[in-house]
This record gives structure tokens, C-alpha cells and sequence, in this order.
């Protein structure tokens, strides 16, 4: 076993922008692990352009942002540690699968920078064949980019998020015909120019509203979709299905290694300074709470190095008052206050359904706050501190979004 | 852009025989049936040859099922499925670890839910007892949340089955291929037959690719078995298939049961079973729907959604779990309940029909049923194929990840190295589908779907294909 100062696990935006500050604040004893073979995480298959805007000042495509993060943590002198998958925590001790065997390190202080998923089919239960040309935008991303090849001609892509339109533009750049954009919600979850552009500029339909009825086909292939709205059916035809969106943080490793797992983010608990209840153990970027753009991520990677440098210097004693959220709300990160850490918010939080609403702050059961906000699946809310709140120790807070 | 067929990335199969060879047996069906009765007539010398229309064994009713080995406590007195699964279930005992394949002795519960349903036990125990199984008691309240504490407060009492466990239902056929191999069998995959004639001496089976020539023919084609069978001149019986869905819960979730959760059976259905899978996940199913089509097994949202709610009402922390996978297979149940096993001694024609889901544990005791009421001698002879055992990809034996020198983690959901998939793409028994590839690894099985590996996966499988 080797001990280590800092561990991090993923070599994305997050991961590696936290090894790149923490390397300029003087920790040199520090390995960033991935379980790919290549740094870079999910951008090296995002192959249109717009990275790198906020951090670099220059826009790169998705694989040469990768490269610009990767060359810039060279440059750092951050040590990264690929094919070396985590396949067990305890407490500080890190287990991976490498090529070479197992190894195990003991690390003081842990980063886990694991990234996001999109859902695939099977998890959302919708009805129809089986087959291997029903996959997610990832998956086509990396056939497209990263093996030049296309399983498919004509397909639909269920979902409306921001990489809905990335999985459209990944055909547009592969060739291959898009029927149609499916989703079940009223309106689309991402900024609703792109439904227009969508529509005006690439003469794609995007079907709102709409029931999946079945994907059809015999044989692993696939003949179409059956979608209805206002009890009116409708057969697309295609030979592909992707499925698009709905991230969810790459976290079973978290689950199965840690007693309290937060089910609502998929995550672990953490406080605003990515701290979890483990004083040794941060979180962020995606991990934290499915998928947020790769800059947000990088920024937030480079935050969590400020603390884990704080964390390493003095025994601090940590100090958490709850955040809860209804299921109105698809997560509240963080979900914990650190009484002893800085207050300028207090939490971000995402719907799960467009529209206006009522907000609702409640500390202790006492009201805090009370508004009506419009709020979008799209666009998390970040949620101020609030003013007079004075936290201690046993307390609660709940947001409530009716 | 190049197009990748994910349909179509393995050569298709052909045979290492000559056309003018008879054979003593031919196998009709590479399901865990066949390639029971494909060991077992290899290894007792008799020269004989599977047949199967798809591309890889497994394509049929036994690709999809809930793996569990069990002893027969439940199974209709008297029977010869009694017989086979006590008979099977000791075989696989037996062979087991000589052949690398693994298990997870989780003892089953038949719980009951309620007081009518408690009152039922007893004759459950009865039944056991009488069929055989004595180890076998029924449990108060208390000690059922003793040994499942995740288990809903509703649980009024249960009957535990010590015998019942989990197995990988995927390899164990593997293997009984390969020692049939091993013995000297030969194969013929994608080889659909089409139909056959008897001269008085030996059957002439008529596929889609050559004519092949057996003395006898041992009919198990699953799904197809009466079709099959009609090509001997009588139809004695008529396959209904009877599709069970299920859903599969992340390896989140692997630990909330000990046991494997059986219901009270009702007149209707066995009702919906929960296990450990081999592969470290959670199964929920099967549904029993019974219907014409033979190669329909899709899945419905709502069936789906009914398994899931089923499920959190027996175990409600599992609400907080996620599904990774969902699936539909079609047992080929006929229309009795019994076995469908004749011997049809003018036409030198066997038929082992209609084995519902119970054939993954009585496959072995069936075929030594099949190879006494056949009665034939046969000499041994020397053979020179030598194969490995199958690799272990279950979560009860250590796995390839575990070791070093593999190159690289393709799938990391399931831990799938590059050399284990290159090594299911070679040799005697390769795959021949992508289905086939999951079946020998577990690529993209796991709860991303393929999101991080399908493309390297079907990059590997292209350059592995002559």
C-alpha cells in the first residue's frame, strides 16, 4: 500500500481542475486515478465545439478541451494514474483494478470526481424490443468520434435537454437522418430556441407532450416508434434509438462504499465547501448531482482545492445542519451547512416540471422565505443565504417548490 | 461515415463436418436442454452432432430466466420433472467445480403475506417432504426478519428451503458445451432445420445450410419443439409460450435480501420471485403471460412498473434503487403442465418437450433420463480436443479484473476486461451474437447500458472477426 497526501478519482473538467490548483498551492503528492485510458473525461466525445469559453478564454471542441485540461495538468506536474478503476473505499483506503494487479493507496484527504451518466432505456421502463441500436447519446458520441462509425441511418431521439441537441448535431456531423426529437413533458427542458432552430434551421419536428407507446421491431432490429398525443397514434420509422439526457452521477461506487448515501442527488451529502460528514471526503462537478456543464464543473473543481488546502492545514471540527427538498425537486446540492465555513449562499436547487411556482424556505418548520418564481428543468436556482438565519447544531432546513 | 451493424458483428458459423457423415445422435436446439443432452451423449461415447438455427447457443427460452438451482420441494409429485430437477440439481452438485461454474447457497423463503396464506404453509411443507426434500422448515414471524431484516413488516411466516440457490444460467450451458465438445461432439450452428426424412436407418435433417445425417434425433427445440416435432410425422403436442418479464435492480441493491424470496403460490402462477442475480444485481420477475408468438418477448411499460411496485411492497427500501436492466423470455411451457419426453422407437425420434422453468436445474438429470430411455451402447473413444474451463464472471469466485495483464477495463459497470472479451470471440465454442458476448461476459449489462463501452466493444468484436 502507498500513501498519498491527495487522491482524486476522474480525470475530467472537475477532477483534474482541482489537481491543477492544488499543484500551484504547493501539494505535490498528489495522483488523479481514471479508469479510462486516456485523461480528459467526458468532453474527448463531445466532438462539437463550445468548451473552454470561461476558463480559457478560447473555444475548443470537446476532445481538444480534454487535451488543453490534460497538457495544463502535466504542466502542473499532476500525476495521473490511468486504466486504474476504484473498486473499493474504506474509509481512506482506495482499491483499484489495474492492469498491473491491485493496488491500494492511502490518501489523507479523497476527491471523488466521478462524473455522470446519461439513463438508458431499460431504467425508464419504456415498453417495446430489445435492441442494440437503442443507446444514449454517449454511447453514439463515442461510436462517432471516437470509432468513426454509425450503427444506425434514421432515428429518433427521446428527451429534450441540452444534449438532445448534441446527440442532433452528432447525426447531423455522422449523416445519419433525424425523424424527430420525442418528448413526454409539455415543453422542452433546455432554452426553447433550440425546439425553433431545431425546427426553421434543420427541419426536424419536436414532438412535445407525447406518449411513448412502444419501440418497435423483431429480431434485435428496429422497424419504428409508436408515439401518441390527444389519443392520436403516430409510427415513426427508424432503425435507431437514442435515448438523451437525464444524467445521474456515476455513483454506485459511493453507494455501496458509504453508510448515508443521499438518494435524491445520487450522491453523497456534502456542504458548501464539498465536504462530506467524512471530513477526509469531498465530492464534486457531476458526481455531485447528474450533469452540469463542463465549465461549471471545471470552476467547481478548482473551489474544492481551495478547501482541501484549508483541510490539510488545520484539524477543523465539522459542524452540519441539513438541507432537505421535496419531491417537487430533482436535487439540492449542497445538502448540507457547514456551521464553521463561509455563508454566502445557501444551497442550488433544480424542478423537476417547468412553471411557476411557490417557494418555500423553512428552517425548523418556521417559515423563512415564501415566493413564486418561474422555474425551468433546465436551469438551477441558486438559492442566497438568507438574512437573520442563525444556525446551530440539531437544526433543519426544508425547501418546498409547489 | 463507416456503418457498424451491432447485428451483425460475428461471422456466421458454419460446420467441421463432411456431408456424408452419419451420426449417432443429432441435437435439435442449443438451449441448456440440448447442450445438457449434448454432454451427456458425447461423454457415454455416442458420435453426435447440435444442431441449432441461431448463431450461438442460449438464443431461446434459456437466455432469459431467474437462475435460481432448485431442489424440487415444489414440483409436481411423482413426476418425471421431480425426477430430473432432483436428479439435475445433484449433477450440477457434483460437476460444478471440476467445471468452474459457480454458486451463491442462498437458501430460499416461501413467504407468506397473509393469514390464508400462512395457513397454506403447511401443506407446502408437506409437499416438499413428500417429493423428497428434507431440508426444509417452517419459520415463525420472528426469525424471517431475523434472516431478512429489509423485508416488509407484512411477512407473517415462511417455509425455508435450505437447498435453493443461484447460479450463472449462462455459463453452465457454456460448459456442458464444451465438455460435449471436449468428448468429441461436433456442432452446427445457424444451421435451421428445415425439415427431415427417415429412410429406416438414419434421419436426413434438411437446414439451411448442409443436409446432416443422424440414426436418432433428440428433438429440443425449446420454443419451436412441436414445430420441430411435426417433421417426425405426428404433432402429439403444442408449445404455448408463456413470457415472464423482468426487472433488474443495480448492485446497490444485492444486499438487501439473503434469501431468495419465493411467494405462496397461487392456482394461477408460481407468482414473482426475488433473487440475488450471479452477477452481483437483484432480480425482480417473471410475469406469466401466456401467447402465440414464439419470438415476441418484448416489455411493457406497465407490466414493468407493476414488477417494481410488486417489489418495493415486499421489500420497500428498494424504492431507492435503480433499475439497470429489464427483460422479457419466453419459457416453452405446452399445453399440459408435464414434461413432453417420448421416445418414438419406429422412427428413432426423441422428444424432450415442453420444459418449462425448470429446465435450467433438470437439464442434467434430463439428458441421463434421455440417454437410459434411448437404451443404446456406445464406445468411448480418444478425443484430442482439449478446451479450458469457462471463465468465471460471476461475483461468488474471484474474476479477471482481479488478476493483471489484461490490458484494460472495456465495461466498467460490470468490470469486463479487453481480454475476456477477446477471449469470448475465439476459439471452439466463440460467440456468435452480441447477445451471446453478454451471456460469456457481462459487457454492457451493467447500469450504463453500453453509455461508456458499446463502441469499444463492437470495435473489439470487428477486429476479432475472420
Amino acid at each position: 500500500m502507498k500513501n498519498i497526501e491527495i487522491a482524486i478519482i476522474g480525470a475530467g473538467p472537475s477532477g483534474l481542475a482541482a489537481a491543477i490548483e492544488l499543484s500551484n498551492k504547493g501539494h505535490k503528492d498528489i495522483i488523479v486515478f481514471d479508469r479510462e485510458d486516456e485523461a480528459g473525461g467526458t468532453p474527448r466525445h463531445c466532438g462539437h465545439l463550445g468548451f473552454g469559453i470561461f476558463e480559457f478564454k478560447r473555444i475548443f471542441s470537446g476532445p481538444n478541451y480534454a487535451k488543453k485540461l490534460v497538457s495544463k495538468s502535466k504542466g502542473a506536474g499532476v500525476k495521473i494514474n490511468l486504466k486504474s478503476t476504484l473498486i473499493k473505499v474504506d474509509k481512506n483506503i482506495l482499491t483499484f483494478s489495474t492492469p498491473n494487479g491491485l493496488e491500494k493507496y492511502n490518501a489523507k484527504k479523497i476527491i471523488f470526481a466521478l462524473g455522470a451518466r446519461e439513463t438508458a432505456r431499460p431504467s425508464l421502463l419504456v415498453s417495446g424490443t430489445r435492441s442494440p441500436n437503442i443507446i444514449t447519446t454517449g454511447a453514439l458520441q463515442r461510436f462517432v468520434y471516437m470509432e468513426k462509425r454509425v450503427p444506425f441511418k434514421k432515428v429518433v431521439i427521446i428527451g429534450s435537454e441540452d444534449v438532445s441537441f448534441s446527440a442532433l448535431m452528432t447525426c447531423r456531423h455522422a449523416g445519419i437522418h433525424v425523424e424527430a426529437i420525442l418528448e413526454e413533458d409539455k415543453s422542452i427542458n433546455c432554452f426553447s430556441i433550440l425546439k425553433l432552430i431545431s425546427k426553421y434551421i434543420f427541419n426536424i419536428p419536436v414532438k412535445t407532450g407525447i406518449k411513448i407507446i412502444e419501440i418497435k421491431g423483431k429480431d434485435k432490429k428496429i422497424s419504428g416508434t409508436s408515439i401518441s398525443k390527444n389519443e392520436k397514434e403516430e409510427f415513426i420509422e427508424c432503425d435507431g434509438v437514442i435515448f438523451s439526457g437525464n444524467f445521474t452521477p456515476e455513483s454506485a461506487i459511493l453507494q455501496t462504499s458509504f453508510k448515508e448515501f443521499n438518494y435524491k442527488n445520487n450522491s453523497l451529502h456534502v456542504t458548501q465547501n464539498f465536504q462530506t460528514k467524512n471530513k477526509d471526503i469531498f465530492v464534486v462537478g457531476n458526481a455531485l448531482r447528474g450533469a452540469l456543464a463542463a465549465y461549471k464543473c471545471y470552476f467547481e473543481g478548482k473551489n474544492v482545492a481551495k478547501y482541501v488546502h484549508d483541510s490539510l492545514k488545520e484539524e477543523e471540527k465539522l459542524v452540519t445542519v441539513p438541507i432537505e427538498a421535496d419531491d417537487n425537486i430533482e436535487w439540492c446540492s449542497p445538502s448540507l451547512v457547514d456551521l464553521n465555513a463561509l455563508k454566502k449562499s445557501l444551497t442550488s436547487f433544480k424542478v423537476k416540471r417547468n412553471g411557476t411556482g411557490v417557494l418555500k424556505v423553512l428552517h425548523n418548520d418556521e417559515k423563512l422565505l415564501e415566493q413564486t418564481i418561474d422555474a425551468y428543468t433546465y436551469k438551477s436556482i441558486d438559492m442566497p443565504w438568507i438574512d437573520g438565519l442563525k444556525l446551530k447544531k440539531g437544526d433543519k432546513i426544508k425547501i418546498e417548490f409547489n | 461515415m463507416k456503418h457498424i451493424d451491432l447485428n451483425n458483428l460475428f461471422s456466421k458459423k458454419t460446420s467441421n463436418f463432411g456431408k456424408d457423415e452419419v451420426f449417432d445422435i443429432a441435437v435439435i436446439g442449443a438451449g441448456v436442454v440440448g447442450t445438457a443432452i449434448f454432454k451427456e451423449f458425447c461423454e457415454n461415447g455416442a458420435k453426435t452432432v447440435l444442431v441449432e438455427k441461431a448463431n450461438d447457443l442460449l438464443e431461446g427460452a434459456s437466455k432469459g430466466n431467474s437462475a435460481i438451482i432448485h431442489t424440487g420441494f415444489d414440483a409436481p409429485p411423482e413426476s418425471l420433472e421431480l425426477e430430473c430437477v432432483k436428479r439435475g440439481y445433484a449433477e450440477y452438485m457434483k460437476i460444478r467445480e471440476e467445471l468452474n461454474l459457480p454458486i451463491l447457497k442462498t437458501t430460499a423463503l416461501v413467504v407468506a403475506w397473509s393469514d390464508e396464506q400462512l395457513e397454506k404453509l403447511d401443506a407446502i411443507l408437506q409437499k416438499g417432504l413428500n417429493n423428497g426434500i428434507s431440508e426444509l422448515e417452517q419459520i415463525s414471524q420472528k426469525q424471517v426478519f431475523k434472516k431478512e431484516p429489509n423485508l416488509s413488516k407484512k411477512a407473517k411466516g415462511a417455509i425455508i428451503v435450505h437447498g435453493e440457490s443461484v447460479i450463472d444460467a449462462w455459463s453452465a450451458p457454456l460448459a456442458y458445451l464444451r465438455c460435449g465438445i471436449v468428448a468429441g461432439g461436433k456442432t452446427a450452428f445457424s444451421h435451421e432445420v428445415k425439415d427431415g426424412h427417415f429412410n429406416g436407418e438414419f434421419w436426413e435433417l434438411k437446414t439451411s445450410q448442409k443436409t446432416i445425417k443422424a440414426k436418432t434425433v433428440i428433438n429440443a427445440a425449446g420454443l419451436y419443439g412441436d414445430i420441430v416435432d411435426s417433421i417426425k410425422g405426428s404433432k402429439d403436442f403444442k408449445i404455448i409460450p408463456r413470457k415472464g418479464q423482468f426487472i433488474i435492480f443495480d448492485e446497490t441493491a444485492y444486499n438487501l435480501i439473503n434469501s431468495i424470496i419465493l411467494p405462496v403460490p397461487t392456482k394461477i402462477t408460481k407468482g414473482v420471485v426475488i433473487t440475488k442475480t450471479a452477477f452481483g444485481n437483484l432480480l425482480v420477475g417473471p410475469t406469466a403471460e401466456d401467447q402465440e408468438s414464439r419470438d415476441n418477448s418484448i416489455t411493457l411499460e406497465q407490466t414493468l412498473k407493476d414488477l417494481q411496485h410488486k417489489a418495493s411492497e415486499i421489500i420497500p427500501k428498494i424504492k431507492k434503487h435503480k433499475i439497470v436492466a429489464t427483460f422479457a423470455g419466453l419459457r416453452p411451457a405446452s399445453d399440459e403442465t408435464y414434461y413432453r419426453v417420448s421416445i418414438n422407437d419406429e422412427k428413432n425420434w426423441i422428444t424432450a418437450g415442453g420444459i418449462r422453468s425448470t429446465g435450467l436445474t433438470s437439464s442434467l438429470g434430463l439428458a441421463k433420463h434421455i440417454f437410459e430411455i434411448n437404451d443404446k451402447k456406445y464406445t468411448k473413444k480418444e478425443s484430442k480436443v482439449k478446451l479450458d474451463n469457462v471463465p468465471n464472471i460471476s461475483e461468488f469466485a474471484s474474476r479477471d479484473y482481479e488478476t493483471s495483464g489484461y490490458d484494460k477495463i472495456i465495461c466498467h459497470c460490470e468490470k469486463v476486461t479487453k481480454r475476456e472479451i477477446q477471449n469470448a470471440c475465439r476459439g471452439e465454442t466463440s460467440t456468435g451474437t452480441l447477445g451471446g458476448l453478454k451471456r460469456r461476459t457481462r459487457a454492457t449489462m451493467g447500469r450504463c447500458q453500453g453509455f461508456n463501452c458499446l463502441s469499444a466493444v463492437a470495435e473489439i468484436c470487428e477486429s476479432e472477426k475472420k
